[in-house]
């Protein structure tokens, strides 16, 4: 539809290509570090999923009068970023990072199901499209969660790696700015809408794997710019290269 | 046949097999390590089907394999010349081709 607000439904692009390009750099630092190279693999491949996700949000934007996706992946500093602060967090170990993509794809697959429908066409039509890929991000996940939690010592780990992680995670649903507007347009779902249908999903995962979803207030900030100390880090090392030359061509 | 189980950590061998449309045969692409064929089909589809067109994978657990052995490579000799089992010896194409000639003659 044409007849929507380029300024609402900025911050909703920002935060959906946000999530996606820092969760992708996260785990594509997996490249070459992973258990096994069978899971150093397909860790980097579906970073590159995000990373395409990204890009297309981004685009998005772009055709809304922002910058190219590239100025906006690489030339914006982290209080420009709208991302939530899960996905800024180092990769920690195996367990820190399983428990990140679970939680993450979670939230994704709930968000793109109901994005699909989005009023806003161009997002519905991409939220679509990643549904294939979300769809094995997601297998990947549970799959992973299912088979550690098979173990003590796997458990253990993945539970204690949870509790750390689910605070942030709750901030996935931060509400997002202009929220009321968005959801009044049919553009996206209320984010408390989709925390439920998060919550939904997960518990029969996380209680398979012997795992209990700890009771803890959100972190919210990311969705307004507010920011870890590691999404600078981050930033400096994804957009160093760059930065060096912007009007570089590969 | 030998022993591919492994005994370190990396969970067990599963052979990968690709199908790139359905009614196709599934092909021999390869294999993964993992802890368990659920696992083996995750890991697998981001090795084996990232690249190529796929509809479906199956995952084999390695030593479920029953395979002959080389040393017995030599029973699948041929002592004598047996040219005339290969497919290639028949002019198939050619005789249905002359068949149709004569066809279209004789119309």
């Amino acid at each position: 539809m044409t007849n929507l607000d380029a300024a609402v439904l900025k911050p909703l692009l920002f935060s959906l290509a946000d999530d996606e390009v820092v969760i992708g750099h996260r785990n594509a630092e997996w490249t070459g570090h992973g258990p096994l190279l069978e899971a150093d693999i397909a860790f980097s491949s579906m970073a590159q999923d995000e990373l395409g996700h990204a890009q297309a949000y981004y685009a998005l934007l772009h055709e809304l009068g922002e910058p190219e996706p590239d100025r906006l992946a690489f030339l914006r500093s982290a209080s420009a970023f709208r991302c939530a602060q899960l996905v800024e967090l180092p990769r920690g170990d195996w367990a820190f990072s399983l428990i990140r993509q679970c939680l993450y794809d979670a939230a994704e697959g709930e968000r793109l199901a109901a994005l699909a429908r989005s009023r806003f066409t161009p997002l519905a039509q991409a939220a679509r499209k990643f549904a294939g890929e979300e769809k094995y991000h997601w297998l990947h996940a549970r799959t992973w969660v299912e088979q550690l939690g098979r173990a003590d010592d796997g458990r253990g780990r993945l539970q204690q790696a949870l509790e750390q992680v689910y605070p942030y995670a709750l901030g996935l649903f931060e509400p997002a700015e202009a929220e009321a507007e968005l959801v009044a347009l049919g553009v996206k779902p209320a984010e408390a809408e989709l925390e439920q249908a998060w919550r939904e999903r997960l518990t029969p995962v996380l209680a398979a794997a012997g795992l209990t979803l700890p009771a803890a207030a959100p972190i919210y900030g990311g969705r307004r710019g507010q920011h870890t100390p590691h999404l600078a880090a981050l930033l400096n090392d994804m957009q160093l290269v760059f930065r060096s030359d912007p009007e570089a061509v590969w | 046949m030998p022993d591919i189980t492994l005994a370190d950590t990396e969970g067990e061998l599963y052979e990968v097999f690709h199908q790139k449309a359905r009614g196709e045969h599934h092909v021999h692409v390869g294999a993964v390590h993992a802890a368990s064929p659920e696992l083996a089909l995750v890991l697998a589809k981001e090795q084996y089907a990232r690249r190529l067109a796929c509809v479906n994978l199956w995952v084999v657990r390695a030593r479920d394999i029953h395979a002959s052995d080389y040393i017995d490579a030599d029973m699948f000799d041929h002592a004598t010349d047996k040219s005339y089992r290969e497919a290639f010896g028949y002019k198939v194409v050619g005789k249905t081709r002359a068949q149709a000639q004569t066809r279209d003659r004789d119309d």
